[in-house]
């Protein structure tokens, strides 16, 4: 007992700032990673996709089902994690493609607000299916796996967070390749620029508009996984909150900008946990608003965002 | 618009006429009869898990109870979904009513229980909750509401007691999740710590919702307090808390409170787990009672911590109602407060506003197990 | 079998084939095992199920039902004659006996479900003012719905204003709140708009539930008195509150048809016009003369109006209210009433209103799977009707519609 109560050196304020600057980073990469599937819809059928949180929430689950059965199976930790991101980021890719054939595609020509709609009926529906299929409880993930830390000038960096971390900007490295250095990915922005003349060039604008959504889901799941393994568990409505943020994060950065959805994130993430350890833990989301609000206030098409037309709903 | 208006006329024909219709269908199954029980709790929602384990609690005591009421049988359940918001609650409270319910089990969120309990009291169907807390549920003179859990004035008490005659703790660090419950039950303590000698350090708040404690918890290490009070809605909330924890590596000692208490705790933070004191209310696992109760829930898993309450719940008021040998609420309300008997979670006697008393204790986890600590009635140690 | 039929059942292979792979990892895959027996057996009730429709909807285009469906189109159109004969007054005179004779051969669950449907249809009609008449995208409504709720809880609670006083002072309030809320977001457009009504409307549930002081948080408030009336008790005149479930099922009745009176007097004014003018191209509505920013305001104010008054009659309702009944979900609900019930259509958004509010209850028989089917059912109209149930007729096509 004795040991417990034992006197802890103060911690500096710096060092106080830079514990909360790696919990802002990391916090801020998660968010990142959901908002690049916002943004990636929007900037191609300008559809605020609500379902995109319980993609993010069937990748957690996704996540926990073959890591356990894989882990129960022997395989080692780093394997194990592995390969069930990659599977994870297929079976959301394969979910978020019939999601949009069966709701979004039908309602293309229609306004935009059905569209909105039939996207938070689905997002209702996957909730509630997890809920059914997996059950009301928590489920635990593994996080044996991968645990310890290290210590930097008093700041303790764990090793999941560095995962996070590294594994936000591989993803982030491999999404730009793929959108500025491919043929898919300069078919993908043929078509969120003007979807009759790219059509008229020969790109199949239906196939990318699939792939799209695949790619923004895979994003998704990897981000379900790791926080996961982060927090220790996963459940059927986690896809809400962070859905929420994730949005708010991609608009803040101006929607339909693929490193406007990085630079929100991590923005609303560190915002987030700074106002929390800094002034009031209960304000945290007001203060994220309202950055966001002022943000928009003085440049109404987020940080980078250009000038979008008149768009109407 | 005149094809509209004429549409919508007819719709609202229809309406009208099934609900008649439902109206006749209602009534003969009224007339059939048989005890019903109204469940009400969150069964969809943040708090779905529990909304079950109180769900199964009454079906378990109906099965138990069911054969043992004679002709006044048989017992069935009518359970409802409140998903803890008020709007849903007093519409499901409603349901029940026009069910002929004679007494409903619930609900979870006090927030829910008392809206909720306004038309059953208008209707005179008791309303027995295993697990609202809150102390104005029962402080209401409300002649049928009954709670079978303990009160949180009465688990801050033993909360701080616990702090300061066995932990020996000078300082204190307070976070809850901002319901009614957690912050009811924080706020007791900061109140009644700074009158113990306690510096509270600190006192935050989180969201329900949140995963990320993360900047609350460097605020408690840099406040490095003797002890850290965690008031949750659940333990789905608790158990990321308590990993986040252990890797940020607070040294303080852990108190936490019964809604935390559920074997998926243990579950979810493993090693993390270990050593967090929480208070709950005394049930003594060896008594043939809770043999039985256990016994009949089997088949539903693993008991939550409000499942024996609701248990309870069900069990006392059926008893009533055999005593009585009517389901008239005025001849069992008499009954009810003659109810004297060894329950599952503890010993059952109600007093007049409906309580039932507290008993609460401290559990400690250990070695992946809920196990009892020390008694503040007595200030010593269990064995 | 034609080309186009057997197309058809490829694709209905394919996906039920996409479906399997979806299912079964969900319930197939357990640290024990793999298992097929139980996602196959809920497989191959949904592919049968889809068979089935697949097929009567190929018989029905073959004409299979020629001789069911010919002869109930036809009706359907006499029927439609007929009704389109019928007065307006008299349609609307049996609405209103409808509405007003309901209480009396339903029962309590009835009138709660029955107040919960006029309340929303209030909400319903407030917001088709900022969505549907004027576009402009509002996913924070609620927020002035919790304005009015928690002004007359406040305000009864501490001072005992009573109801009928409140409602105009709910009604103020929610309308400089409206203003607030409008003011920054008049530059902005479309989405960008949706994310900071979002925003406001998270801000007021977080006030609400954090200012302990004022609003209690999240305890909510208690004791709120009921609407009050002086009505006759035998011969002298007295006091009552009209708490019982019939009462306020009137009173809420009452507002709902001055509700849908003032919309639809607002529909048809110069200020209507102007709305509709916004919405459809703001830039040539500047040019015309109209005040857009101006309009935009006022929007706003008059949809709050609106959810205040709402608000005050649930404070008085639930004689309690707490934060969570302020949620995000509950701006989704408003909003998708406007949306599924059409767009800028008064007649519409009842509907939505109803459908919206009466669907879930009726599936309260599905206990755990309720939400579950509402959101298919949800997803479905709006794939069967994108336009709502009861589309707006509009004044006029944009150019792109024609031709």
């Amino acid at each position: 007992m004795a040991g417990g109560l034992r006197p802890q050196k103060a911690r500096t304020p710096v060092e106080f700032f830079l514990q909360q600057l790696v919990n802002g980073v990391t916090l801020g990469g998660v968010y990142a990673l959901v908002a690049l599937g916002y943004t990636m819809v929007y900037g191609i059928i300008q559809l605020i996709n609500f379902a995109h949180g319980e993609i993010y929430a069937s990748g957690g689950y996704m996540g926990v089902i073959l890591i356990s059965w894989l882990f129960a199976h022997g395989f080692p930790p780093m394997v194990c994690l592995g390969a069930a991101l990659i599977l994870a980021m297929g079976y959301c890719a394969l979910l978020a493609m019939a999601l949009e054939k069966v709701a979004y595609k039908p309602l293309r020509q229609s306004s935009r607000l059905s569209v909105l709609l039939s996207a938070l009926g689905m997002s209702i529906f996957l909730q509630n299916g997890l809920m059914l299929t997996q059950g009301v409880y928590d489920r635990a993930y593994p996080t044996e796996m991968v645990q310890g830390g290290f210590h930097v000038h008093g700041v303790i960096v764990s090793y999941m967070q560095c995962i996070i971390v590294g594994l936000t900007v591989l993803l982030l490295v491999l999404l730009n390749l793929l959108v500025y250095r491919t043929r898919i990915g300069k078919a993908m922005r043929a078509t969120a620029q003007d979807k009759t003349m790219s059509a008229l060039v020969g790109i199949n604008s239906s196939r990318i508009i699939s792939v799209t959504f695949a790619i923004g889901a895979g994003l998704a799941a990897a981000a379900g996984i790791m926080v996961g393994l982060y927090y220790g568990s996963v459940r059927y409505d986690m896809g809400f909150v962070p859905g929420i943020k994730a949005f708010s994060a991609a608009v803040l950065g101006g929607i339909g900008n693929i490193t406007g959805a990085m630079l929100g994130g991590l923005l609303i993430g560190v915002i987030e946990v700074f106002a929390a350890g800094y002034i009031s833990s209960e304000y945290k989301d007001v203060f994220a608003f309202i950055i966001l609000i002022a943000v928009l206030y003085f440049m109404p098409t987020g940080i980078m965002g250009e000038n979008v037309d008149d768009t109407r709903i | 618009m005149k094809r509209a208006l004429s549409l919508l006329a007819v719709l609202m024909l229809a309406l009208a006429l099934t609900a008649c219709g439902g109206k006749k269908d209602e009534n003969k199954a009224g007339a059939a009869d048989g005890i019903k029980i109204g469940s009400l709790g969150p069964l969809t929602g943040q708090y779905a898990a529990d909304g079950n384990d109180m769900k199964n609690g009454v079906l378990a005591a109906i099965e138990v109870m069911g054969p043992e009421m004679g002709k006044l049988g048989p017992v069935t359940i009518q359970s409802e979904d409140d998903a803890c918001d008020p709007r849903q609650a007093v519409a499901a409270a409603n349901k029940l009513i026009n069910e002929k319910v004679t007494a409903v089990i619930g609900a979870y969120c006090s927030s829910a229980t008392i809206p909720a309990s306004e038309p059953l009291m208008a209707a005179k169907i008791f309303m027995i909750t295993p697990a609202s807390t809150t102390e104005k549920v029962t402080e209401r003179g409300m002649p049928y509401m009954y709670r079978t859990c303990g009160r949180d004035d009465d688990q801050s008490k033993a909360a701080v007691k616990f702090m300061t005659d066995q932990l020996k703790a000078k300082t204190l660090y307070i976070v809850d999740d901002k319901t009614t419950y957690s912050q009811g039950l924080a706020d007791n303590v900061e109140k009644l710590g700074a009158g113990a000698n306690l510096k509270v350090l600190g006192h935050e708040h989180v969201n329900q919702g949140d995963k990320d404690y993360s900047a609350v918890l460097t605020k408690v290490k840099a406040a490095n307090p003797d002890v850290f009070y965690v008031s949750l809605q659940n333990s789905a909330s608790a158990a990321p808390m308590l990993i986040q924890i252990a890797r940020m590596g607070i040294k303080a000692k852990l108190l936490a409170q019964d809604a935390v208490y559920h074997p998926q705790l243990i579950a979810l933070a493993k090693q993390a787990a270990e050593g967090v004191y929480l208070t709950f209310g005394y049930t003594d696992k060896t008594t043939p009672a809770y043999q039985k109760f256990l016994a009949a829930y089997k088949k539903y898993g693993e008991p939550g911590a409000y499942s024996a309450y609701s248990f309870d719940s069900t069990v006392a008021y059926l008893k009533a109602v055999k005593a009585a040998g009517s389901t008239d609420p005025d001849k069992v309300r008499a009954e009810m407060a003659k109810l004297d008997f060894d329950g599952a979670s503890k010993h059952i006697k109600y007093k007049e506003n409906g309580d039932s008393g507290s008993n609460y204790v401290i559990q400690v986890v250990k070695d992946g197990k809920f196990t009892n600590y020390w008694n503040p009635e007595t200030g010593e140690l269990f064995k | 079998m034609t080309i186009r039929a057997s197309k058809l059942w490829l694709r209905y292979g394919l996906a039920m084939a996409w479906f399997f792979v979806l299912l079964w990892p969900l319930l197939g895959i357990k640290p024990e095992g793999l298992e097929f027996a139980v996602s196959f057996a809920i497989w191959i009730k949904v592919a049968v199920a889809a068979a089935i429709l697949l097929a009567l909807y190929q018989l029905n285009k073959a004409g299979a039902f020629g001789f069911l469906t010919r002869p109930a189109a036809a009706a359907g159109r006499v029927a439609v004659g007929a009704a389109a004969r019928v007065p307006r007054w008299l349609v609307l005179s049996v609405v209103l006996a409808a509405a007003v004779s309901f209480p009396f051969f339903t029962e309590r669950y009835a009138h709660d479900v029955a107040i919960s449907v006029l309340v929303y249809i209030i909400l319903g009609l407030g917001l088709n003012i900022v969505v549907g008449l004027a576009g402009l995208l509002d996913l924070g409504y609620i927020a002035f719905f919790g304005v009015g709720a928690y002004t007359y809880a406040l305000l009864s609670v501490h001072f005992g204003v009573s109801f009928w006083l409140c409602l105009p002072i709910s009604a103020c309030f929610a309308a400089v709140a409206g203003c607030i809320i409008g003011y920054p977001t008049l530059r902005m457009r479309g989405d960008y708009l949706a994310i900071v009504t979002l925003g406001f409307g998270e801000i007021v549930r977080i006030v609400l539930n954090n200012w302990m002081s004022v609003t209690n948080g999240p305890n909510g408030i208690l004791g709120i008195k009921s609407p009050g009336a002086y009505w006759w008790q035998g011969d002298t005149l007295e006091h009552i509150w009209l708490n019982n479930l019939e009462q306020l099922y009137f009173i809420i009745l009452a507002l709902a048809v001055f509700t849908v009176i003032a919309v639809y007097r607002l529909n048809h004014s110069r200020i209507g016009r102007a709305f509709e003018a916004v919405r459809e191209d703001q830039t040539a509505a500047e040019l015309m003369g109209v005040n857009t920013l101006g309009i935009k305001l006022l929007a706003y104010a008059l949809g709050a109006v609106f959810g205040g008054l709402a608000g005050t009659f649930f404070a008085a309702r639930m004689q309690f209210v707490s934060p969570e009944s302020f949620t995000f979900i509950e701006s989704a609900m408003v909003l998708s009433m406007v949306v599924l019930g059409g767009m800028g259509s008064i007649p519409g958004v009842i509907l939505g209103a109803v459908v919206l509010i009466v669907l879930p209850e009726l599936f309260r028989g599905f206990q755990l799977y309720r939400m579950f089917v509402f959101g298919g059912v949800m997803a479905m109209m709006m794939v069967f009707r994108p336009k709502g149930l009861w589309p707006a007729k509009r004044l006029g096509q944009r150019s792109e519609e024609r031709g």
